[in-house]
């Protein structure tokens, strides 16, 4: 298992469209993919956990990537999360 | 912020009569309308539409949280229907939608739209939560569903 924090940077934070990125991206993997907030782990691959974690501008959150696939799928939530704009 | 406070025995439909995704939109916002929380109805809409152009608030598992930020919002409220037959709305996983929240907040309300959206979507990862709401049958139900 490997983990990685982020700052989140885009104004609309984590719903909407970016929340639904998000997941999109994660089900691309096989890895087990969560999110930590304020010590919460949920699962990336649902976009009701994701909405329920209420992720705004400015939060630190946390990326767990559990398989096979763990590094790409880190690299791959990382790379979107940092490049989101809206 | 107490989240459940914001709905309505006001603003709520057990038997939405819409077919398309425009039509459910009108429908809630009727409601929300004629219970004096909007000033302008097509503002809002626009408000609405704008973001589901965005991304659908289709979320799947047969839910959907159309919402808007606008000048013509009174205060924040939240107005709920379900529609028994379901209703496409683009969802995430192509199944029609058939539990409704319209969230609506004033421009100047900050981040008051992501607390209630983090609110109903923690309630809805429960699969009793969800079939509590499709099946309530008055207001008391709809509340008792988040308890």
């Amino acid at each position: 298992m490997i983990e990685r924090k982020v700052i989140i940077n885009n104004p609309t934070g984590l719903h909407a469209r970016p929340a639904s990125l998000l997941v999109k991206e994660a089900n691309k993997f096989k890895s087990e993919i969560m999110i930590n907030k304020g010590g919460k782990d949920v699962n990336a691959k649902s976009i009701l956990s994701v909405l329920s974690l209420g992720v705004s501008n400015g939060d630190e959150i946390i990326i767990k990537a559990n398989g096979e696939d763990e590094k790409e799928a880190m690299d791959a939530i990382i790379n979107l999360i940092e490049t989101l704009v809206e | 912020m107490d989240i459940k406070m914001m709905f309505s025995k006001e603003r709520v439909s057990f038997d939405l009569k819409a077919r398309t995704k425009e039509e459910a939109i009108d429908e809630l916002i009727e409601m929300l309308y004629k219970d004096g929380k909007l000033k302008d109805k097509e503002s809002f809409k626009r408000a609405v539409l704008k973001r589901e152009e965005e991304f659908s608030t289709g979320i799947g598992m047969g839910i959907a949280i159309p919402h808007g930020k606008d000048s013509s919002v009174v205060e924040p409220c939240i107005t709920f229907g379900v529609s028994k037959n379901g209703i496409d709305f683009d969802s995430m996983d192509g199944k029609p939608a058939h539990i409704f929240f319209l969230i609506s907040v004033p421009e100047d309300a900050a981040d008051t739209h992501l607390h209630i959206l983090s609110f109903i979507s923690r309630k809805l990862m429960h699969e009793d939560v969800r079939q509590k709401l499709f099946n309530a049958k008055d207001f008391e139900d709809v509340i008792n569903a988040f308890n």
